[in-house]
């Protein structure tokens, strides 16, 4: 991109960025890749997954604690503080305690008697840990949060390529059709080519399924442009187009700031047309990573032959079967696992698929509903909503484009049969 | 750095305290989050319940057909307590056919 360049602030350091950047690119292409600090053993952490779901790279932007890098697009000006973390970065004393509990500490037993310790240890823990500051309310000039309702036909979760499928059909025969996705327009077009939902809310997480209230919440952070936004919908059906995320592979400091979600990254180098300049090895098994390595260009090993991830600060190299090969990023690439945590809220039944849990549906893809417990103390009458599945949330090893399609000529079925015409 | 290998990076769980909870006889993923704290960091699990899920399989502690993930509570994503405010029940702009009536209101 050619636009003009913008100037950002972290912890006091201007720092350039392009239009279009996320706070987590413009970070990372700085070499910024520790950003806070872990609760516990207190070693340093930075972005992960880069899609807005794993939960270390909260920040304090404009003022506002606990925002997702990854998600904010950068504003000429932006200042951007690093949370949960003690002095200047990597001179942070709370690091000791990765040094002092080396066999890990148990936190049931670790300090709880004699009272007194215990008293003194909390207070420490209180002082040095914890999730960012609150704001200093009210934020001068800052909008009220607004409060907007939509009752469509089918309700979208999810505009990657199932449901953009999806809800392109839809819209082609007249179904009244409101899609939502988190991610922001430039990242939604750069992610995939199909054309975007025409009532499409960007910026705008699903964060609440609320079956007794027959609705369901979603939000826009405060820095898309203008007010905040809570969004309440009451659909009739609810189609789980949420894809997958790549989850986390368990090896030696799989923690360094420096160790990256391998198919995040590759997104996030499509969205701002950059390149990897550092020096960097993909870990993952199968197919898939195999052809994200051959796309970025990576030598892939299998994470089972990684002994370790070496590093202080942020990723130095690793270790393959006793040799030590330097870098400085990392990529896991995982077998990815469905998102279907708002599914189970709304009552659908999930089933590993040793990766993770997917949605279980008919061939059509009609969710099939959990057993609801017998204590549920909700209407049980009937659920107020049809659910529905389409893409990697329901199968990771579908086209996503082609399920979403299979899911919109059944749904479309259903709704010629129950009109009455 | 301690070499450490993490589960649940936002609580710090490390395989290491995973096996401790194993050891004391937990092996459902409710279990191991309620001992260990896995889960319920700012994530909620989202990074870190497949890889449970999967390692008590590998070791022939579940059935994968058994396994079932902790329940999913709203909030899915991070919100602030300012925009659920923005909220005032009841909700949706009043419908004649969904008038509640007054009396139901305590």
């Amino acid at each position: 991109m050619d636009a003009e360049p913008l100037t950002i602030y972290f912890d006091g350091d201007p720092l350039p960025a392009r239009p279009g950047d996320t706070v987590s690119a413009a970070l990372l292409r700085a070499g910024h890749l520790a950003t806070t600090r872990s609760p516990k053993y207190r070693r340093p952490r930075g972005p992960y997954c880069l899609i807005g779901e794993c939960g270390t790279c909260q920040l304090r932007i404009a003022g506002q604690p606990n925002l997702r890098a990854c998600l904010t697009v950068v504003q000429e000006g932006l200042v951007v503080e690093s949370q949960n973390a003690w002095g200047p970065a990597g001179l942070d004393p709370t690091r000791l305690v990765d040094h002092l509990f080396r066999r890990g500490f148990d936190h049931h037993h670790f300090l709880v008697r004699p009272r007194l310790a215990n008293v003194a240890m909390q207070a420490i823990a209180r002082t040095m840990t914890g999730f960012g500051v609150l704001p200093e309310l009210p934020r001068p000039g800052a909008p009220p949060p607004e409060l907007h309702e939509h009752v469509p036909t089918v309700l979208v979760l999810g505009a990657g390529p199932a449901g953009r499928a999806l809800t392109g059909a839809l819209e082609a025969a007249g179904v009244d059709v409101l899609a939502l996705d988190r991610r922001d327009r430039l990242g939604l077009s750069r992610w995939h080519p199909a054309p975007l939902p025409q009532r499409l809310l960007v910026d705008t997480g699903a964060f609440g399924v609320y079956a007794p209230e027959r609705l369901i919440a979603a939000a826009s952070p405060p820095l898309a442009g203008g007010s905040p936004r809570l969004h309440l919908v009451r659909p009739k059906h609810i189609v789980f187009a949420t894809g997958a995320r790549e989850g986390m592979i368990p090896l030696l400091n799989n923690d360094l700031p420096g160790v990256l979600a391998a198919r995040g990254l590759a997104h996030l180098l499509e969205r701002t047309d950059s390149q990897l300049t550092a020096p960097c090895v993909l870990l993952g098994d199968g197919e898939e990573a195999e052809a994200l390595a051959a796309q970025l260009g990576v030598h892939r090993y299998a994470p089972a032959d990684v002994e370790r991830i070496l590093g202080r600060d942020h990723v130095e190299g690793i270790v393959v079967a006793g040799r030590t090969i330097p870098c400085g990023v990392i990529l896991l690439a995982p077998t990815r696992a469905p998102i279907s945590e708002l599914a189970a809220q709304a009552g659908a039944q999930l089933r590993f698929d040793g990766a993770g849990f997917a949605v279980l549906t008919d061939p059509d893809g009609r969710a099939l509903l959990a057993p609801r417990p017998p204590d549920a103390d909700d209407d049980p009458a009937e659920p107020p909503w049809q659910i529905w599945a389409c893409g990697h949330v329901r199968n990771t090893s579908v086209d996503p484009t082609a399920d979403g399609l299979a899911v919109a000529a059944a749904l479309l079925a259903e709704l010629a049969a129950s009109e009455p015409s | 750095m301690t070499a450490r290998a993490f589960l649940c990076r936002c609580e710090d769980v490390t395989l290491g305290e995973i096996d401790r909870a194993i050891d004391r006889g937990l092996t459902t993923i409710e279990e191991i989050k309620r001992y260990t704290g896995l889960g319920t960091g700012p994530c909620q699990g989202k990074e870190c319940t497949g890889a449970l899920a999967r390692l008590l399989v590998d070791r022939g502690l579940a059935r994968a057909d058994a396994l079932q993930p902790f329940t999913a509570r709203p909030p899915a994503e991070p919100i602030t307590l300012g925009l659920l405010a923005a909220a005032r029940a009841p909700f949706f702009a009043a419908r004649p056919e969904e008038d509640p009536d007054p009396k139901d209101t305590p």
